[in-house]
């Protein structure tokens, strides 16, 4: 029975993670810190960007509506974007083991070159523990957290639900909307917008 | 509430990356590989200028594909439309079916996975001249398995004709089902609020309008969590749920109520306080621990209403007699005890076949309650003759050879006639158990199938309690009075009761079919009433006139049985009865409206629904009123009723050319003029005032 105590306090650490978790969901408040591992095994934690605007995406390369801003390089405008005015962009990849969209990093790192992903790391989450945590519920689905840990955006990408790549050119880009602001120092005007696309595919 | 668990035994691994732009796949027009095919269809292929006609969108999702409702829920997208129309054509908003839920690792989808049909109504413009009508739309959807989602696409196209107003139109019957499963108005505005993150809705719904897993799919975003549990009680008229907020930006909010298979209403709720007050429901979200307390709280409720059935009027002089019968037996223990089970063992039988009967008709799809049996006429008769038969026994017309009723059980048979004596109380108690059973009664519907026959067989076992202990506690049973003469006079004191019953049933079988044939009924059983008095008289004189006395009965129950009207008599005799209280009507039909037009007669028409609580009001403040039922007598009004608690195509049809998506409809049609469409909300004098003062 010498796991059990380990279990325990796994369940424990997890709860007392997910927990306060729930709270940071809400605009407004600090954003949960977290911990995840990158496409070469290297940790990444969001508090060590303090200070800087930072702009999580979940991602998942099987999904159409996904496909949608990759194949039209909007999504790769975006982060390029965010990147030129100092944000760091955050790709997450809350795809279980043996789900669609699930990679490793060999993969991730192929996958960087052929789409010329622009983001400043690709983290996975096979776990879903940040994903939950955030209540990330599509592919993809965008927070932005503000250089005080504040999160200040979160929802869809744009304003057309759609895998149609023609509406990219009409859509209102929220994430770079709300980027613009923050970098004039305004209130983020649009801070909460549907999300839309695939669902997250978490273990359980 | 569907909550899908499949996901946790179909882990499907998908391990190849497709890499592919999905935007190439997805632009494949008209290909017959789409996961969810769609085809458009048009309820009719003529049309004229001036009128609507229904399009349909059907849908075929693959095995194991599903699509989406309007509002897809945490993930997913809606169906798009992009019409193509001919000048002066344009098209409604797309009505879509009750949906279901889909949680797949805590995000909620509102889905389809079955075939479905999604309704879209054309108006033609009165100048539209004669010839083809092109009709042409660009659709997407997205198709989903638990596991992937491929948005697809299709362009589809129909043409059309349009007629001249005299030419006939052909219906296509399809079209009937998919409106039956589209979610319909429920006419009375409902109550929302948000606070502490808890979003409760308050929802107008009578109280004895029946509910299985509830569910509440909101169609706008961003208010509810959807992944939340919801929680309802009831509280007498209120349905109140309380679920997950998300936030409170909206006023007003819209969106359907789920109360069983294909059920569903389509409602309206704006802002104010809403109270988490009432019973709780329990839905199929509650764990197994919540279902098993439920089991036992129905079983002891269950068994306790059993037990008071042993006073009911139809039940107690059965019981009571046999059980001073037993008593008599007391020397024979063995013999009392072997009664006692084969009594139980035909009351928990009885019971339970009820029960599996109830069952498979809830299943089956039929809308039937407990005591379900004493719906049919021809059941009511035979338990009405062999109540009178009992009566007559027990007053000592004659004596039954095989029915111990009597002071007869040392008889050799006496196992197999308690047996039949446990099955006649039980199929006799059931129509009392109504008031003591409803709550457990009303578990049976929630719980699995083999929990809910244990609760049928619970009331059985409650129902043979007092015989099991007096035949197991000789104690109890040497406090029991000692048979004597005096048993005799108690005996036909018993008949008593068992003539109430009979007066209970001959009043229940008028009201089912009527006076006239009534009055047929009870002279058939005057006529068992009589042959049971011969066969008493020859018992009499040692005479025995056993097997002819048998055939005469079964002729002559037989002769009640086949006297009995038919069904469709039987169910307009029904309808009229339930108005007949105060304002009889006629079942609506557009035949029979036309018919009383053409006549010059002045019509009253109205569409309730048991589930309308705005229906059921104006019932009963203007409508079932002696003022309004005299005024309309007078002058002769006509009064034809429409019941839509069940989806009736006809009716459907009907409130939809009168430009309503449900009930309450009132019209008044004075002779020769163009009918009037009433307020929603009626007062007496909104209704005479249409006879006595004709605008």
């Amino acid at each position: 029975m010498r796991n059990l105590p380990s279990f325990t306090v796994a369940t424990i650490a997890a709860i007392a993670l997910a927990s306060p978790l729930a709270a940071a969901q809400k605009n407004g408040a600090i954003a949960q810190d977290f911990k995840l591992t990158d496409v070469n095994g290297k940790t990444i934690q969001l508090s060590q960007f303090r200070g800087k605007t930072v702009v999580l995406e979940w991602h998942n390369p099987g999904c159409p509506f996904v496909s949608k801003h990759y194949s039209s390089g909007n999504m790769q405008a975006t982060q390029k974007a965010a990147r030129q005015q100092g944000a760091v962009w955050l790709t997450i990849n809350s795809g279980a083991k043996g789900k669609q969209g699930h990679m490793t990093g060999a993969e991730a790192k192929a996958l960087i070159a052929t789409q010329n992903i622009q983001s400043t790391h690709y983290l996975f989450d096979a776990k879903g523990l940040v994903g939950k945590a955030y209540g990330a519920k599509t592919t993809p689905h965008m927070y932005i957290i503000d250089g005080a840990e504040i999160l200040v955006y979160q929802g869809g990408i744009d304003d057309k639900p759609t895998a149609n790549p023609a509406d990219i050119r009409v859509a209102r880009n929220h994430v770079l909307a709300a980027l613009s602001e923050i970098k004039s120092g305004d209130k983020v005007s649009v801070a909460q917008a549907r999300p839309y696309g695939c669902s997250v595919k978490y273990a359980s | 509430m569907t909550f899908d668990f499949r996901i946790f035994s179909i882990m499907l691994v998908f391990a190849a990356l497709v890499f592919a732009p999905a935007a190439e796949a997805q632009n494949r027009l008209g290909n017959t590989e789409l996961n969810v095919p769609a085809t458009l269809m048009a309820e009719s292929q003529q049309v004229k200028a001036g009128q609507s006609v229904t399009l349909a969108f059907v849908m075929e999702p693959k095995p194991t594909w599903h699509g989406y409702w309007e509002n897809p829920g945490d993930a997913g997208i809606g169906m798009s439309f992009d019409w193509t129309l001919p000048a002066g054509v344009t098209a409604g908003k797309p009505q879509f079916p009750v949906p279901d839920t889909l949680l797949i690792s805590s995000i909620m989808n509102y889905v389809y996975k079955g075939d479905y049909a999604v309704l879209v109504n054309l108006v033609l413009s009165d100048k539209a001249r004669p010839g083809p009508l092109p009709i042409s739309v660009k659709s997407e959807w997205l198709s989903c398995t638990d596991e992937i989602c491929v948005p697809e696409q299709d362009e589809l196209s129909i043409t059309l004709q349009v007629v001249g107003n005299e030419a006939p139109l052909v219906l296509d019957k399809r079209f009937n089902g998919f409106r039956a499963a589209l979610a319909r108005p429920l006419g009375s505005e409902a109550g929302f609020a948000v606070s502490n993150d808890r979003f409760r809705l308050s929802i107008p719904l009578p109280a004895n309008v029946e509910i299985a897993k509830p569910y509440f799919f909101i169609k706008e975003d961003g208010i509810v969590d959807y992944a939340a549990p919801q929680k309802f009680s009831r509280d007498g008229d209120r349905l109140i749920l309380e679920t997950g907020a998300r936030g409170d930006e909206l006023d007003t909010i819209t969106g359907i109520l789920k109360i069983g298979d294909h059920m569903g209403f389509l409602l309206t709720a704006t802002k104010g306080e809403v109270a988490m007050t009432g019973l709780p429901l329990a839905n199929d979200g509650a764990k197994t621990e919540g279902n098993a307390s439920l089991l036992f709280l129905a079983l002891g409720g269950a068994l306790l209403g059993g037990l008071l059935l042993n006073l009911m009027p139809c039940v107690f002089p059965i019981l009571s007699l046999k059980a001073i019968s037993l008593a008599k037996a007391g020397g024979n223990e063995t013999e009392v005890r072997r009664d006692a089970l084969a009594y139980t063992a035909g009351v928990v039988l009885v019971a339970t076949a009820l029960g599996a009967i109830l069952l498979g008709l809830r299943a089956s799809g039929a809308a039937v309650g407990w005591a379900f049996q004493l719906q049919d006429p021809r059941i009511i008769f035979v338990l009405l003759a062999l109540v009178t038969a009992i009566g007559l026994n027990l007053a000592g017309l004659f004596e039954l050879p095989n029915l111990n009723f009597g002071n007869k059980l040392t008889r050799k048979d006496g196992a197999s006639g308690s047996f039949w004596t446990g099955a006649l109380a039980a199929f006799v108690a059931t129509p009392c158990t109504g008031p003591f059973m409803a709550a457990a009664l009303g578990a049976t519907i929630i719980l699995p199938p083999i929990a809910a026959l244990i609760i049928f067989a619970g009331l059985g076992v409650g129902l043979a309690l007092p015989f099991l202990l007096l035949a197991f506690v000789p104690a109890i049973r040497n406090r029991l009075p000692k048979p004597g003469p005096w048993l005799d006079s108690f005996r036909k004191a018993m008949a008593v009761p068992m003539f109430l019953t009979s007066i209970g049933l001959i009043w229940l079988l008028g009201r089912q079919i009527g006076t006239d044939a009534l009055g047929l009924s009870l002279i058939f059983l005057l006529t068992v009433s009589l042959i049971l008095w011969w066969f008493g008289g020859g018992q009499i004189k040692g005479l025995s006139r056993g097997a002819l006395t048998s055939a005469a009965m079964v002729a002559a129950i037989l002769g009640g049985i086949i006297a009995l009207p038919g069904e469709e008599a039987m169910n307009s005799q029904k309808l009229a009865n339930t108005s007949a209280a105060t304002l009889p009507s006629e079942v609506f039909s557009e035949t029979r409206l036309s018919a009383l037009r053409a006549s010059g007669q002045p019509v009253f028409a109205y569409f309730t629904a048991d589930w309308c609580i705005t229906c059921k009001a104006n019932e009963a403040a203007a409508i079932q009123r002696t003022e309004t039922a005299d005024v309309f007598a007078d002058a002769n009004v006509t009064v034809l009723m429409g019941d839509w608690t069940r989806p009736d195509p006809e009716i459907s049809r009907f409130l939809e050319k009168h430009g309503r998506a449900g009930v309450p409809l009132y019209l008044y049609y004075a002779p020769g003029k163009e009918p009037v469409i009433l307020p929603q909300i009626l007062t007496v004098a909104t209704l005479t005032d249409l006879v006595t003062n004709p605008a």
